[in-house]
């Protein structure tokens, strides 16, 4: 691991406390995050005030970088399942609470499960799952090392 | 795309806004679906690490994912799935207002810069939906490089119209 690496300060497999519901800033949704998103995907909404189902969950992943607790050393997003329970629309504006519901411990590192739903400002629950993600342990020799992100 | 071209004829590739008016009734299980290709850039992943603020060094930092086992910086697992379901819009009829319900999905291998990805899908079930006039169409999903190389699939469900009580 670098200099730079190490800096970053991480959450890792061992750090994780399960069942502790972690809160997001909030984020309201324009007209500007439809149309990027509709630009990178290229498809392109009927309705421009309609969010695309899978946008929320998208931005889920960088509100989650703004809880008060460093990143969670992700070595690989490896799978989750979802449900899309609300619509939202431009103006909504969403937050996102996770919390850990399990964890194996592997060689390299481990899998946690984690339950993720996202809020409207009517605290309306529009979307939630659970992802499954490899986490570095303290001691792996090569953070980041793998596929994914958060 | 099957047939061959005939003189006269204005020579087209299929469109890539959805077909007015596909429903429910269209789809039958065993449909098979090939988008498009598209070649993941280095813009994409930018542009989607604004968006969502998902900065982790997986994305984002050149010099040191040189020194991970990758080489160089990966996509996010997310920006394939949505980039998938831009390509799948290309080649599968759809109606405007479809409802994503939920889905299933594992990533399954990196997506890397220069990358060119295509989507194929099966419609795998069909079912009732709650509402009626509306059905629950289930579409198995795999995202391939340009190597043939599996780096994501899953199934997705969505509620489609049915045409038979669609109005006019």
């Amino acid at each position: 691991m670098t200099e730079r690496a190490a800096a970053e300060a991480k959450v890792y497999f061992e750090d994780v406390v399960l069942g502790v519901p972690f809160e997001t800033p909030a984020m309201t949704l324009t007209e500007t995050h439809v149309a990027l998103f509709a630009g990178l995907v290229g498809a392109r909404p009927a309705d421009p005030h309609a969010v695309p189902a899978i946008l929320p969950l998208c931005m889920s992943s960088g509100l989650g970088w703004r809880v008060p607790q460093p990143p969670l050393a992700v070595l690989a997003f490896m799978g989750f399942e979802w449900k899309f329970l609300k619509p939202a629309r431009v103006g909504d504006t969403i937050r996102s609470v996770s919390k850990g519901l399990a964890k194996r411990g592997l060689k390299e590192g481990g899998v946690l499960i984690e339950e993720r739903s996202i809020l409207n400002q009517r605290g309306e629950l529009i979307e939630m799952g659970k992802l499954t993600l490899l986490v570095a342990r303290r001691a792996s020799p090569d953070v980041p090392a793998a596929d994914g992100g958060r | 795309m099957a047939g061959s071209p005939r003189v006269g004829r204005v020579l087209s590739l299929p469109a890539v806004e959805p077909g007015p008016g596909a429903a429910f009734d269209d789809l039958n299980v065993g449909d098979e679906f090939t988008s498009p290709g598209r070649t993941v850039t280095e813009a994409d992943i930018v542009i989607f690490a604004g968006l969502s603020g998902d900065y982790n060094v997986l994305h984002t930092d050149a010099e040191l994912m040189k020194t991970s086992r990758f080489g160089e910086r990966i996509a996010h697992g997310l920006l394939g799935l949505a980039l998938q379901q831009g390509l799948l819009t290309r080649a599968m009829p759809a109606g405007g207002d479809d409802v994503s319900l939920g889905l299933k999905w594992k990533f399954r291998g990196p997506i890397k810069i220069g990358d060119t990805l295509h989507v194929t899908a099966r419609v795998a079930g069909k079912r009732d939906g709650d509402a009626p006039g509306w059905g629950i169409v289930t579409i198995e999903r795999r995202v391939l490089n340009q190597r043939g190389e599996l780096v994501q699939e899953g199934e997705t469900e969505q509620l489609v119209r049915r045409r038979a009580t669609s109005p006019p």
